[in-house]
């Protein structure tokens, strides 16, 4: 599964859900709000469109790449508190190796592509989390 | 024709989330930046140079997909197209 949500991300039941015969392995990804310096909530937007074609390009890469068998990301966005779940994403493959390595290539890419933002809320201030680089050709 | 904005994040605060244009047809992409930046004013100083030039780490979508820079001017838009810009995008 590939999505945006405005829910609490059950980890959980989408490890369960994602389960095959075939696999031996499933890694998980959970990116969580942090507590950096003060943060006490954060609001996440997304260009909804095109955040999920871009995730159905990273999953779909991953797939031709690494020998694995399946490929959910959720993202949420809204209103998330410190320790919330921002995002999980779940590699399912017949052994683990294959599966870390997809995992880190899913994460690095959705960092580098997917149109999302976070701004971060301090008890007296906010500010932009900066992105990575992203400029145009 | 109409034009339909989309800014994103600090871009947003700036712009608007969802901009109508109604420029006279065949007008370019660069016609639609020229209207962003008169709209955007002194705060548009974080999407637009002092030379009124687009910013290097900005990103501009037309309908979805990247606008090269070398496009700008020759790049005609549709009546119906959606323009994006925002900032590096930080997900994740």
């Amino acid at each position: 599964m590939i999505g945006i949500t405005r829910d609490v991300i059950d980890a959980g039941s989408m490890i369960e859900a994602a389960k095959k015969p075939g696999m031996g392995a499933l890694v998980t990804f959970c990116g969580v709000v942090r507590d950096d310096g003060g943060v006490e909530r954060m609001e996440l937007e997304v260009y909804e469109e095109v955040a999920i074609r871009e995730l159905e390009a990273i999953r779909d890469e991953a797939m031709q790449k690494y020998a694995i068998e399946s490929v959910d990301i959720v993202h949420r966005v809204g209103s998330l508190s410190v320790g919330e779940t921002i995002l999980l994403i779940i590699v399912g493959a017949g052994h683990r190796k294959e599966a870390f390595a997809a995992c880190e290539h899913i994460i690095d890419r959705l960092k580098q592509t997917v149109p999302i933002w976070k701004k971060e809320f301090y008890r007296d201030g906010e500010r932009w989390v900066p992105g990575e680089a992203g400029g145009q050709e | 024709m109409k034009i339909r904005v989309k800014a994103f994040a600090r871009f947003r605060e700036i712009l608007g989330s969802d901009l109508a244009l109604d420029l006279s047809d065949g007008a370019t992409m660069a016609a639609v930046l020229t209207t962003l930046r008169d709209r955007a004013g002194d705060e548009g100083d974080a999407i637009f140079d002092e030379t009124g030039t687009l910013r290097t780490h900005v990103i501009l979508m037309r309908n979805g997909r990247r606008v090269n820079r070398k496009e700008l001017d020759t790049l005609v838009l549709a009546d119906g197209d959606e323009v994006a810009l925002f900032p590096p995008v930080a997900g994740g």
